[in-house]
């Protein structure tokens, strides 16, 4: 299973066994980890899931899309290069150790 | 397991009046409860209520006891589920992008707001929802669904007509009649805007469903938009009300959120602290089970979004509007395929824009006897009547 890190903004960390298949989005609802609203459920529509993707880990998470990008424009902190929607992240075995920060806030 | 308890006493016009008090009893000692005069099963607790509406395959929006279908001459998005809901959803959704929202919508509602803040008289008490809530909720509604030759009094007649009669859960005449009335009229005005949609397509919802690839059936087509009238006025009307009496009973926060600039803090805390919509029916597909009480298959379960964003489990003092509370999770947009579509808007043009315009044009606004505001709603909640005096 792979071992992914949680970063809040404050700092505190969540370290939680994911399942692979499920979405980022997903694993972070089932370990309750503060700072992923999904108000949506999954479906893109309400960008409230938003994760900045450490370092040289963006080349396995893969960056985000157009329709993704358009949508992370609700977001109400600053959108980065490294910014994806948890939602839209596959779990691979090759994630293991991914390391992800929170915004401060989803809304 | 044992069946849910009965709360023979809760009347409808109880929870018409004065649900919080009721909510906060049933938090503490049912949350999980039939209340026979709803002929539903209500949830209290939000983390109920977030587990229906995020499990859409066992808790279906497909209810058909509701008087909707009669509402609407149509059998909207609003009760499917599954992939027949997200193609209608979907066929709407370009009209709300980001992009058309902050290119088109906002500088437009910018617009209509300073013209209708220009009509409103300083010195003297005037009364927010029918000079600004309702109006202005009404005009940007009509344009962005490709209605715009739709007045403000059309389409707020027309929205309490679709709400009435969606809500006739006792299936008196008088709803259906009315709203039988509205639909004839907005039929009319939908048809006539189809020519010119097709000759000069634009971003409206109108536009975007007839101009797509793949049309969605025109019976849906009009679905969609009588969808946007029903909810697209009221909800946002109300969390502004809402959200002006918290503040203006609270001037130390209003002061706050002045200095911080953060608005969208008050439109949060506004609409958790009194959701628009504050409960939502699914219909339970297979015998489950919920915080101990069994649910058989056939139940209609009622998620209380609004007791839920009280829950003292998330909030301190949930009961009291405090936009400088610390930033928690509310249910009011719902969660799951049915997510509010109009979320971004309204966090966009009541929140971000109307509020702060508002408050710089008014920074005096005062209402003088807040026990004057009457609030009223079961399954919509809002006040009814907001006197303000403007300087």
């Amino acid at each position: 299973m792979p071992c992914i890190t949680f970063i809040a903004a404050d700092g505190a960390e969540t370290v939680v066994d994911a399942g692979t298949g499920d979405s980022l989005m997903q694993v972070a609802r089932a370990h309750n980890v503060d700072g992923i609203l999904a108000e949506c459920g999954g479906e893109m529509m309400c960008s409230t899931c938003h994760v900045y993707v450490e370092g040289d880990w963006l080349d396995r998470t893969g960056t985000a899309d157009e329709d993704e990008r358009d949508m992370l424009d609700f977001a109400p902190c600053e959108v980065t290069d490294a910014s994806r929607l948890s939602c839209q992240m596959k779990i691979t075995d090759d994630m293991d150790g991914l390391v992800v920060r929170l915004p401060e806030r989803q809304v | 397991m044992a069946m849910a308890p009965v709360n023979d006493s809760v009347t409808v016009h109880r929870l018409i009046d004065d649900p919080y008090p009721v909510y906060a009893q049933m938090r503490a000692h049912t949350p999980v409860v039939q209340v026979p005069s709803v002929k539903r099963t209500m949830l209290t607790k939000a983390e109920d209520c977030r587990m229906v509406k995020d499990n859409p395959a066992l808790f279906s929006s497909n209810d058909p006891t509701t008087p909707m279908e009669k509402a609407f001459e149509a059998h909207t998005l609003m009760r499917k589920d599954g992939e027949e809901h997200l193609r209608e959803r979907n066929a709407m959704m370009p009209t709300f992008s980001p992009r058309n929202l902050k290119t088109i919508w906002a500088p437009m509602y910018e617009r209509y707001a300073a013209e209708y803040l220009d009509r409103l008289p300083r010195g003297e008490v005037v009364d927010l929802f029918p000079t600004l809530a309702g109006p202005l909720a009404a005009r940007i509604l009509a344009e962005c669904m490709g209605i715009p030759d739709a007045s403000d009094e059309q389409m707020q007649f027309w929205s309490q007509a679709l709400i009435d009669g969606a809500g006739n859960f006792g299936w008196f005449d008088e709803p259906f009649e009315r709203v039988a009335r509205a639909n004839k009229e907005m039929n009319r005005v939908i048809e006539g805007n189809v020519e010119r949609a097709k000759a000069a397509p634009d971003q409206s919802a109108l536009s975007v469903m007839l101009n797509a690839e793949d049309p969605i059936p025109w019976s849906q087509i009009v679905a969609n938009i009588k969808i946007a009238i029903g909810g697209g006025i009221n909800e946002p009307r109300d969390a502004l009300l809402t959200i002006i009496y918290g503040l203006l009973t609270n001037p130390d926060q209003l002061e706050e959120i002045k200095a911080t600039g953060n608005w969208s803090a008050a439109f949060e805390e506004g609409v958790r602290w009194v959701a628009p919509i504050q409960a939502s029916s699914r219909l339970v597909l297979e015998d489950t089970e919920i915080r101990g009480c069994d649910i058989p298959k056939g139940t209609v379960v009622m998620t209380i979004q609004a007791s839920a964003n009280h829950d003292e489990d998330l909030y301190e003092d949930g009961h009291l509007y405090n936009a400088l509370r610390k930033s928690q999770p509310h249910q009011s947009f719902g969660s799951g395929p049915h997510h509010c579509m109009g979320t971004h808007m309204a966090r966009m043009t009541v929140g971000r824009l109307l509020l702060p315009i508002l408050f710089e044009r008014f920074p005096n606004m005062r209402l003088e006897n807040p026990e004057d505001v009457v609030w009223r709603g079961f399954g919509f909640r809002g006040p009814i009547n907001m006197p303000v005096r403007l300087n």
